[in-house]
């Protein structure tokens, strides 16, 4: 029997990683919690996925974007949470910034926020309430990948909150805008609880799948 | 904070342990610093109060880092009369804010608190949280400093609000810089 798939996270000392990763909702699926200003790439040499959790020290990852680079392209998956300025260390990542939307749902506006490649397996996990709260700006993704949840702006769609990418590195990238560990482990926020856990199961049976 | 930027300056937490604070009157630790690395420095940051700095804590606390802090202690099913913000000691960091201001956003609670810490004893209690107003801003002796702890979001985030808030971060700075 093949084992189960190795997740590892990588986190840094800010309440919402130490209170999310307390959660056992949370916590169980990972085989390791590793602390970024430690990280060396024997702490990945086992795990078949890397989350990066949300907020992140930018300055800190850029120094270790070699050690996380050498990883996707080891054919393994990468998956970057939010607010961690991602488009300074990773390849293929375009990011324009938006003044975060807060009050959206107080307001009644629509948030521009929509499905897309229906027939990927992750939206058999995740439903677009999940995805849809505040965002802090959108990526416009490398052609060729695949695009999940799609902004839009007076009905014309401007870039991505969440893409795949199996192009730009060996591996597979999940990219994303969202910050859910910060919203999880500030006790706050239900969606956001909801896409953290319903992105981890996506994750788990997709590198299932994959053996 | 720009405005203030002539009484403040950013350091990076990372660059703390090395960092000469000879000069510095306080410190404002905000809610996404990394809490294993402000404590692996406890000793730094223990001196420094005890010395006569003060520190403004901010956010919900993990990983204490300082005498007479604890972890943070979550409301759980928590009702809006809970959220509410109740004056129980005056302070001068908090002078002239409406505690509604604080309360609310946009007609909204929760903002301004979900939860608390345990302050040591002969803790003055500023702010309490609820009716049963449980310690969400207080203040307390360390040495010859002092530490002030507010259990959410950073007080100079309502640096630029239109409401009474915007006094706090201002006050703040005075209190740091009057010891």
């Amino acid at each position: 029997m093949n084992r189960l798939p190795r997740i590892g996270i990588l986190e840094s000392g800010a309440s919402y990683h130490t209170f999310a990763l307390e959660d056992p909702r949370i916590a169980s699926f990972f085989a390791r919690q590793i602390y970024l200003p430690t990280l060396c790439a024997a702490d990945l040499a086992d795990l078949d996925a890397l989350v990066i959790a949300d907020r992140l020290h930018p300055g800190l990852l850029r120094r270790q974007a070699a050690t996380l680079l050498a990883f996707a392209n080891q054919g393994r998956t990468l998956v970057v949470l939010g607010e961690v300025e991602a488009h300074t260390w990773l390849p293929g990542v375009h990011w324009e910034a938006r003044p975060t939307n807060f009050w959206w749902w107080l307001e009644g506006d629509d948030p521009g926020v929509r499905q897309r490649s229906p027939e990927h397996p992750l939206w058999q996990f995740m439903t677009l309430p999940d995805v849809t709260w505040h965002y802090h700006g959108f990526f416009r993704p490398p052609a060729g990948s695949t695009p999940l949840v799609a902004l839009e702006e007076d009905g014309q769609e401007v870039g991505q909150l969440l893409y795949e990418d199996r192009i730009s590195a060996g591996g597979r990238l999940v990219v994303t805008t969202l910050d859910p560990i910060y919203h999880h482990g500030s006790n706050f926020m239900p969606a956001a609880t909801r896409f953290l856990e319903n992105l981890l199961r996506w994750l788990q049976w997709e590198l299932d799948s994959d053996r | 904070m720009q405005r203030f930027r002539q009484r403040v300056r950013t350091l990076d937490v990372y660059d703390l342990p090395a960092a000469d604070l000879t000069d510095v009157r306080g410190l404002l630790i905000g809610m996404h610093c990394d809490q294993r690395q402000l404590q692996r420095i406890q000793t730094k940051l223990t001196d420094f109060v005890t010395q006569g700095g003060r520190v403004a804590v901010c956010g919900q606390i993990a990983h204490p880092f300082l005498p007479g802090l604890s972890r943070f202690i979550p409301l759980t099913n928590y009702r809006r009369d809970d959220l509410i913000v109740y004056a129980r000691t005056p302070h001068p960091v908090w002078a002239g804010v409406h505690l509604d201001d604080l309360t609310y956003r946009r007609g909204v609670a929760g903002f301004y608190g979900r939860g608390f810490h345990t302050p040591p004893a002969g803790t003055v209690v500023v702010n309490g949280l609820g009716l049963a107003q449980l310690p969400l801003d207080f203040v307390y002796r360390l040495g010859r400093g002092e530490v002030l702890v507010h259990g959410g979001n950073d007080l100079w985030g309502y640096v630029a609000d239109s409401t009474s808030a915007h006094r706090l971060t201002p006050q703040l700075l005075d209190w740091m810089e009057r010891v």
